[in-house]
Formats: structure tokens, sequence, C-alpha cells
């Protein structure tokens, strides 16, 4: 007997009936999933896009945010960002179309991510209002990397893509597969591990600045 | 295997622990600050209470078709990419394990915080087969460079005060902080752990769920180190309990709020990560293979002999937090890989009830731990029922049992046992000084490490009774 088979059977043995009812099955998570919605926390008043704000603004979360108008404002948005930390306009591009269209003459950009990379500009894919996360789903256009290794980490977030809640990115749109990683990123990282006192900067990002772009509807 | 011999009872160990002022204050410090962010997290959570119900039903649905949710996992991880593979014991998944190590022809692995692969012993496993293993979460970081086991399973160092952690770079590090500065620490394990992550051929990691409908498997972390950990090596293995289930990323998305805020006290992680199948064509970054080794270890068995509410754990902590035995005791007194109440549970069923029937025995069922259990587990009702099953078979010891029989020879007769108490409490007021008794014959397992305090000078019915004829009630 393989190993499989032994845990089908013990599983089997404790009750359960070897030939499930699918559809009874799905029929329970779905009803599951529908209790869900009426025991979320409460957001307060707004947009998705002005709770996202808040959020982001929240002192527990430890990012900064700035709202952009128009995508030819953003490498300006990262310069004084950059300068206003202290440091020079050097920076590694995600290799997201619409960041490399963008103008940046006057920066060093860095051919590629270094495992100690100072600053990084990183484009998402989406934003959730509720926990003032940033949605990445890892492709060609997006390493997974990106969001770990810069100790400063900036990224655009169209304001379109700003949607109320986690379960918002939790099922996927027409024409999407699951991608490699499905990444949400909720302020800088940070350690609670020596006597619960929390650092930033354990071992991804120090910082966290969001830009929330409001060209695109 | 901790460097320093620990001791073999519970007793002995728990008698090590209370005796350690600097453990006392390191428990308190992380536990008590776990609890107040804890308790303003649920505060502000209008419906937490039926969130938590719904957590708890999410749970129990799985747990009650694990079967059927085992294969859509298995069927949907593979069309994604992922090998899946399946062990009976901690034994085979360590086999497993090592054995895709070998094959990819690792000699070296970068390894995220994983209980279960504390369960397992993998750490042990992986000395054995001369595999360098890299721990990247920092407080693995800092219990491996100590040789010590995890004392929590959220914050495995909690035992450490940052004098002991500084004092612990110093002596490792090779460019260790000066001080006991907690930012200056966390900061040197960064430069210390940075290349490590890029010098690994497989990485390793738990999961906190496995998601049925996409063979996606998810994990949390605030430090970022599960995807420096997951991304860089050829090979990302997965060792994860079969318990972890959840029908969709979804239902996932519950269970999280409940999870992070009674951990931490948090909204959510600073990372939560899905990882499915392997990295795809034209991916810049990701694994070329993609292993999930499924784990029952007992987990089957739980299922069969009345501990299916256990399976239901998130393994947040929130029962060790709120635990006057675990803040008195720290977790390395309870000897196995979970300690607190969950971990009375647990390793009983883990590791055996008669090497363990002081465990359940060790609390005093108070109820917080199922009070604070984000899925409403039946901790003290499961507790009770090991203390039951410990009685049937035998494994109470003699004295505790002829002592009991004595009891219940008296109880079932009232006069005698009236005439026993009434002169039981004259007898025990002989020793007290100022209300409290400080020392007596025959209970210096008490009174040795807390002082008793001492009973009124009659009985409950002497002074019912009394009272009662006073007032001219009838009898």
């Amino acid at each position: 007997m393989t190993a499989r088979e032994a845990i089908f059977g013990a599983i089997g043995a404790a009750g359960e009936r070897a030939v499930a009812d699918e559809a009874a099955i799905a029929a329970a998570a779905a009803g599951l999933l529908a209790r869900c919605a009426p025991t979320r926390p409460a957001q307060g008043a707004g947009t998705a896009r002005e709770i996202f704000l808040r959020r982001l603004r929240s002192p527990a979360l430890g990012a900064s945010v700035a709202a952009v108008g128009r995508a030819a404002e953003v490498p300006d948005a990262v310069r004084r960002h950059l300068a206003a930390a202290g440091l020079a306009p050097v920076v590694a591009l995600q290799p997201h179309p619409a960041l490399r269209a963008l103008d940046w003459s006057g920066f060093d950009v860095r051919p590629a991510i270094a495992i100690d990379e100072t600053a990084a500009v990183g484009w998402a894919h989406g934003g959730i209002a509720e926990t003032g996360s940033l949605v990445f789903r890892s492709g060609p256009d997006s390493p997974t990397l990106f969001a770990f290794l810069p100790l400063h980490h900036i990224v655009v977030v169209p304001a379109r893509r700003i949607r109320p809640w986690l379960e918002d990115y939790a099922t996927l749109e027409a024409g999407e597969a699951w991608p490699r990683n499905l990444t949400l990123v909720t302020g800088p990282s940070g350690t609670t591990d020596i006597e619960g006192r929390l650092v930033r900067g354990a071992h991804g990002p120090a910082h966290l600045h969001v830009l929330v772009l409001d060209e695109g509807g | 295997m901790s460097a320093m011999a620990e001791p073999a009872s519970f007793r002995a160990r728990v008698a090590a622990a209370v005796a350690d002022p600097r453990l006392a204050e390191a428990i308190a410090r992380t536990t008590g600050t776990a609890r107040r962010k804890r308790a303003a997290a649920v505060a502000s959570w209008a419906d937490f209470a039926s969130a938590r119900a719904l957590g708890r039903d999410i749970k129990d649905h799985v747990i009650a078709h694990l079967g059927h949710y085992l294969a859509l996992f298995e069927r949907n991880a593979r069309a994604s990419g992922a090998e899946v593979h399946w062990a009976r014991t901690a034994q085979e998944a360590c086999d497993i394990t090592v054995r895709i190590c070998r094959a990819a022809g690792a000699r070296r692995v970068t390894r995220a915080k994983s209980m279960l692969g504390e369960e397992i012993g993998l750490p042990h496993a992986l000395r054995e087969a001369g595999i360098e293993r890299i721990e990247t979460d920092l407080a693995e970081h800092i219990i491996q460079l100590a040789g010590e086991r995890p004392s929590h399973i959220v914050w495995p160092a909690l035992h450490k005060t940052r004098e002991q952690v500084a004092e612990l770079f110093r002596a490792r590090h090779h460019d260790a902080a000066r001080g006991a500065d907690v930012a200056a620490l966390v900061a040197s394990a960064r430069r210390e752990l940075r290349a490590g992550f890029f010098a690994a051929e497989v990485g390793i990691s738990g999961a906190n769920f496995l998601i049925a409908d996409s063979g996606a498997v998810c994990t949390v972390t605030n430090e970022g180190n599960a995807e420096l950990t997951t991304t860089p090596p050829r090979v990302h293995i997965v060792t994860a309990g079969i318990e972890k289930l959840v029908p969709s990323t979804a239902h996932a998305m519950t269970l999280l709020r409940l999870l992070v805020r009674s951990a931490t006290g948090a909204e959510v992680t600073q990372y939560t990560t899905f990882h499915c199948g392997p990295k795809r064509a034209g991916d810049p970054d990701g694994p070329e293979a993609f292993h999930i080794v499924l784990v029952d270890n007992g987990r089957t068995r739980m299922l069969a002999e009345g501990l299916r509410e256990m399976l239901r754990c998130l393994r947040c902590g929130a029962c060790l937090n709120h635990c006057v035995v675990f803040r008195t005791i720290g977790g390395h007194a309870y000897g196995g890989t979970y300690p607190g109440p969950m971990g009375a549970v647990l390793t009983p069923a883990l590791d055996g009830l008669a090497a363990n029937r002081d465990l359940p025995q060790a609390c005093t069922l108070n109820g917080q731990c199922q009070e604070v259990c984000p899925v409403a587990i039946p901790l003290p009702k499961l507790l009770r029922g090991w203390r039951d099953r410990s009685w049937r078979e035998g494994l109470e010891p003699a004295t505790l049992r002829r002592s009991l029989a004595l009891w219940r020879f008296c109880v079932l007769r009232p006069r005698l046992y009236r005439l026993a108490a009434g002169g039981a409490v004259r007898l025990v007021r002989m020793f007290a000084r100022n209300g409290w008794i400080r020392r007596m014959p025959f209970a210096g397992g008490w009174t040795r490490d807390r002082d008793f305090p001492a009973p009124p000078a009659r009985t409950f019915l002497e002074q019912y009774h009394r009272s009662s004829s006073a007032r001219g009630e009838r009898r």
C-alpha cells in the first residue's frame, strides 16, 4: 500500500464517504463564502481609493503614500522621494512596459536588480483598500524578488485597480491563470522576533513608498 | 536537539523554568505585547464573533470532506506543474525531502520557519544527510545559532532576551552589532543572511494554507524571508500537514483575517504569498521545480480518535500568549514541538500519551485558551479528554489513584465526609500564619514555589447551617 492509499484509507475509516457528493460539497463551500461579506471589519466612509490612502497613511502600516495625476509625473515623484530620503537618483526598474515607457533621464537606471539594491521602482497589479496592500502577480514584467530585495521600494499602483476587499483579488478574471506567485505586500518588512519589539527592514524593504496613479480612471 | 541537555521529566523542566528569572522577563515582554495588540484588534472588529464562527465552520467543512479536498488539491497542484508527495509519518516526510534535496545536488538549503518542519524533525534529518541548513526567519536564525528548540510557535526565540541575542550575534556574526539595541541586532542578521538566500540549491517552506481549487500554497511572513527562501533556489519544497486545506483563495482570506489578528494584532501580515507551481516560461525568477510533501503524521488518527476539532488549528499562538501555565513555565518545559494549550492537546497525539500524561494535567481549565482561539477549538474539553483517557488506561500514578479512591469512599458517605472535611480544615489552619500557609507536611509540592491561602475556620456546610439557623429557617 502506498502512503497515499494509506492516508485516504484512514480518512475513509474515520467516517468520510469514499465517493464524494461533489455538487453538495461545492454548494456548502459557496454557502460559507456567502457568509463572509457581513463579517468583514468596517472600513469607514469613502471610495476604495480614499480608504486605501488612509490605510497607507496609518502609522501602524509604516509606509508613505502620494497621489500622482499622470504617469509622466512618476519619475519626478520618484526623484523627489529619493532626494527627501537623502538618496542619489539610482534605481532598479521593474521590467514593466508602463514604467519602461517613462522618461528616466537624469536617473542612473541599473541594468538588473542587485541583492542589496538601495532603491527599486515597481508597478503593482492592484491595491486592496481594506488593508492598504499592494498586489503583485509574478510574470515576465513582474519578477517576485523586486518586492523583496531593495531597501527602498517605490511602487506605482493605478487608482482604478484599487479594490475594497482582500477577496477581490482572490478570484481569477477572465483569461487569467494563477501566476507562480500572487503576493500581497502590506507595508515595509518588519519583525517582532526580539522581545516582541517591532523593527522595520528585517529582510525585505525597510521603506515602502506608494504612488497612486489617477490617470486612466 | 538542544545544545544543553534538557531534564527528562516535565516536573524537572518546570522546576528549572520557574527558577530562571530571565525567562520570566522574556516571556512577559513578548506575550504581554501580543495580548495587548490582539485585544485592540479584536475590539475594533465589530463582527469578530461571527467571523470566528465562520472560520470554525470553514475548517470543519474541510475536515468533514478532507479526502475530497486532498484529491482536488493534488489534481490542481499537478496541473500547475507541482509534484505532490505523500508521507504517512515524520520519517517518510523527512526521507522524501532529503531525497529531493539529494536529487537536486543540494549541499545547502534555506528554510523559512515551519512548525510542521520542526514537528517532523527536518532540521535533524538534513544534518544527518550532511546538508547545510540556513534558517532565514530571524527567530529561527537565533535559535539555530544557540542550538536550541523553538519555545513558541510564532516567536520561536521568545525565551531569549535582547541581551542574550546580542551576546550570540557578537560570537557568531561576521559583522556583528555592538550593544543590545534591537534595531541594530535585526540589521546585523539582515547583513549576515543576505548572501545565504542566493547560495542555496533548495528552499524549504511550510504552508499556512493549501488552496484546493488552485493547487497553490500560501505562506505568510512579516520579514519577507519566505519569498527570499522560495524564489532564488532551483527547487522549492513545501512540507505541509494535510489539515491546512481550504476550498479556495477567498476562503483563505477569512481565515487570514482571524489568524493575523490573533497572532500579532495586525490586520494582515506584511507578506502574503500564494505559490502556484514552478516558474512559468518567461518568468525572470522562481524555482524550476516545485515539490509539495503532504504529511499525515497522526492527523488521520486524530480524526478517528475524537480530536477532530484540533485539526482546525491555525497555529496563531493566541492560546499560548493567554495561558497562565505557558506564561509561567515557557515553551521548552512542555518538551514537544508545540507548547501551551494547543501543544498539550497535540503532543500526546503526536508523541504518545504515556510519555506526556503530565501535559493535559498542567492546566487550570480557566478556559482562556478557548475564548481567544480564532476557530473556537474547545481546548479545555480536549484536555479533559486526555485526562480521562489517561485514567482509563491506568497511566495515572498509584498514589493518585489511591487518594482518589479514599476520597470517593468518603464522599459517598456524607456524615463521614463532613466529619473528615471539618477535621481537615482545622488541621490545615494550624499551619497558617497571618492567613497564609508557607509550609505544611505533605504539601511541599505546592508550598515550595507559592503560598497557600488559609481556609476559613469552618467548612461551607458548617457555615451554611449556622447562618440558616440564625435566620430561623427550616433545615
